[in-house]
């Protein structure tokens, strides 16, 4: 206990300060870190989006609309629900929603027939690494949500992908200085699940974080209040790849102050 | 790329099947049972987890989904491979502290889990009868309402139940009863849904949990038999026509409605998935039918709608449906479970959007009936009832 605390007391004052995150933050963001830097699929990897048009995209040699520098190309369509690639060995079909491994990429098919689009991630193309700022317990806030009239639009969501959203009203976050109402919607994730999401600009936004600002999801604790932990405040995809469109955040969803926790920029150095 | 409620649960069919042949009764002397956790945003979801000699089970009641695992000093690795999801957890004594993790294109999902051995077996949980019966749920999100049934009984292991939407049940939920909370969850290794509720007079006001996070409020009230759900009949329409359909089977035969074996048959016609656990439940029930009336002149045939649209991808996966539920109808390849490959293979159909999805067709090869969904054995009085009307129609349209 005693060399503990010495090694405590040699510390920089800005640590001291912090405190370990909790368990299950920690190990959230490890995964987070495994998926981003080391997984197959990390947006990191993606090196291609786009839309599969009438006439199919053409993926391989120079002067295909994805070029991998290959010496031959292949051509992946859709029809009536189905997508094929041809041209690498036997046609294949790629299985929508799943990534299918060839010629050193994954080739994954999502989102609706006949407007199905393709992502490509290259195998060779490194992870990037989250880095975050030391856990703070002033950011993690209880919030009460202030509803207001639902109101579907279609926003990008945090993988860069335009969906319907309901906006179902605000959350008042006071966070070194006067309360900020912040904007919050709601974005189905599957038949029954959806996610409370906030997209945010603060005082570090491009100042050590992402300069197209961050995501932070709503935590239920019942009724209308919520936690709302800004350590959990994370990257869109477009931090990690150019390929995915960048949302821009939401108008009046800035808090002055710097807040310095959750997820900074990688990209950049971040200042002390 | 939106979740499939309950999508590619493959490996429940093929579990029970094994149960029922006793393939496992060998290792259960080295089985360890383990009362277990899911640490929801709101409260515990409970299950049971077995880890055998031969693999681990992941059970509500009476029905498990497989699993893998491995073990070492001093930690415990459970693969769900179905579901590219692990649960990993450190063994301290006689519990398990861990996380259940899975990856999908949206990034990393983590969920705490926990779970202590229990040497002596399965606890039962206090049984509240009086809460027994079909309740009709309304879900509000935004302002917006969604119906649900629940069906809560007594399941022979403790407190049983199901909840059903307008296109099936989510599978069997286990309760309990925590103070004045209700607790009723399924798990399965990667769906994840529970409710919990209290008995406000005479209606039950809750939360339906999905995933970690995802919380709708909910009132229910006793099922008066008015209706509240859109009958299964009336989900999916169809033309008048004599139902047409040309596929080909698991050898790559072409077969239609000309076939000689449906000719002036009344013909069941199956549109299932082998990902879809509700279609196992419907196969199985199909076969009880097919078992009593083939004789007098009744016909099934299953048209699968695979995931992956690779044909020899596809034949394996019904191949090993059709043989795992021993069904003796032939299986045809009929598409891809979305709406422009529906939309292309049954353009006699308007709103077919369910999986199952069961045609009955008369003698003259018309529609007479579609039924959009299938209630399973989790929905107890339902499922029989179902099967008794299922038996009626048949029984009717041999008659004519």
């Amino acid at each position: 206990m005693r060399t503990l605390l010495l090694a405590t007391a040699l510390l920089a004052p800005s640590q001291l300060v912090s405190q370990a995150a909790p368990a299950d933050l920690a190990r959230e963001r490890a995964d987070r870190v495994q998926w981003l830097s080391a997984d197959p699929l990390s947006p990191a990897r993606a090196i291609a989006l786009a839309t599969i048009p009438p006439a199919g995209l053409t993926i391989g040699g120079d002067a295909s609309d994805i070029p991998l520098g290959t010496a031959t190309s292949a051509t992946v369509r859709e029809a009536a629900g189905r997508v094929t690639l041809t041209g690498w060995g036997p046609d294949r079909t790629l299985p929508a929603g799943r990534a299918t491994a060839t010629h050193g990429v994954r080739l994954l098919p999502f989102g609706a027939s006949g407007r199905t689009q393709l992502l490509v991630y290259r195998d060779d193309k490194p992870g990037k690494r989250p880095v975050y700022f030391p856990y703070s317990t002033a950011a993690k806030l209880s919030v009460t949500l202030t509803p207001s009239a639902p109101r579907v639009q279609r926003i990008l969501a945090p993988d860069g992908a335009t969906v319907e959203a309901t906006e179902i009203g605000t959350v008042a976050v006071t966070f070194g200085g006067a309360a900020v109402p912040l904007r919050v919607m709601r974005v189905s994730i599957g038949e029954d699940e959806s996610q409370l999401l906030i997209n945010f600009r603060d005082g570090t936004t491009g100042a050590g974080t992402y300069p197209a600002g961050r995501f932070v999801e709503l935590i239920p604790l019942g009724h209308d209040r919520y936690t709302l932990d800004l350590n959990r405040a994370f990257n869109p995809y477009c931090a990690y790849s150019s390929i995915f469109p960048c949302p821009l955040p939401w108008s009046g969803n800035t808090i002055v102050a710097r807040v310095e926790a959750g997820e900074k920029y990688p990209a950049e150095v971040v200042p002390r | 790329m939106t979740k499939v409620r309950r999508a590619s649960c493959v490996v429940r069919g093929v579990y029970l099947a094994a149960i029922a042949l006793g393939a496992l009764s060998s290792g259960a002397h080295a089985q360890r049972q383990w009362a277990a956790q899911l640490d929801l945003v709101g409260g515990p979801l409970y299950f049971d987890l077995f880890t055998e000699s031969r693999g681990a089970r992941i059970c509500n009641g009476s029905e498990c989904s497989a699993a893998n695992w491995t073990r070492d000093a001093d930690s415990l690795r459970l693969t769900i491979p179905d579901y590219d999801a692990v649960m990993v957890a450190a063994v301290r004594n006689d519990s398990l502290i861990g996380y259940y993790h899975n990856i999908g294109r949206l990034g990393p999902r983590t969920i705490p889990f926990r779970a202590r051995a229990r040497p002596d077996g399965i606890l039962r949980a206090p049984q509240r009868r009086e809460l027994y019966g079909s309740w009709d749920a309304t879900f509000t999100t935004d302002g917006r309402t969604s119906p649900r049934v629940f069906i809560l009984r007594d399941g022979g292991e403790g407190m049983a139940g199901a909840v059903i939407s307008n296109t099936g049940d989510y599978g069997r939920f286990t309760g309990r009863v925590e103070g004045d909370t209700l607790r009723f969850s399924h798990f399965d290794g990667s769906f994840i849904y529970m409710f919990t509720a209290h008995l406000d007079g005479q209606t039950l006001r809750g939360t339906f949990h999905a995933g970690l996070r995802t919380q709708t409020s909910f009132t229910a009230v006793r099922s008066t038999g008015q209706r509240h759900l859109t009958p299964p009949e009336e989900m999916t329409q169809a033309d008048t026509a004599p139902f047409r359909f040309a596929f080909r089977d698991l050898e790559g035969r072409p077969v239609t409605q000309d076939d000689p074996r449906f000719r002036g048959k009344v013909v069941i016609v199956d549109l299932f998935g082998t990902w879809c656990p509700t279609c196992h439940d419907a196969a199985a029930a199909l076969k009880g039918l097919y078992t009593r009336y083939h004789g007098r002149g009744l016909e099934i045939v299953g048209l699968a709608y695979e995931v992956s649209g690779d044909t020899a991808t596809d034949a394996r996966m019904v191949r090993t449906f059709r043989d795992k539920l021993g069904l003796p109808w032939p299986l045809l390849l009929a598409g891809t479970p979305n709406a422009a490959s529906q939309n292309a293979t049954q353009p006699q159909l308007v709103n077919f959007t369910a999986y199952p999805t069961t045609l009955f067709l008369g003698r003259d090869g018309r529609i007479r009936r579609t039924h959009a969904g299938f209630y399973g054995p989790a929905t107890g009085a339902a499922h029989t009832a179902l099967i008794a009307d299922f038996s009626r129609e048949v029984e009717q349209l041999l008659s004519e």
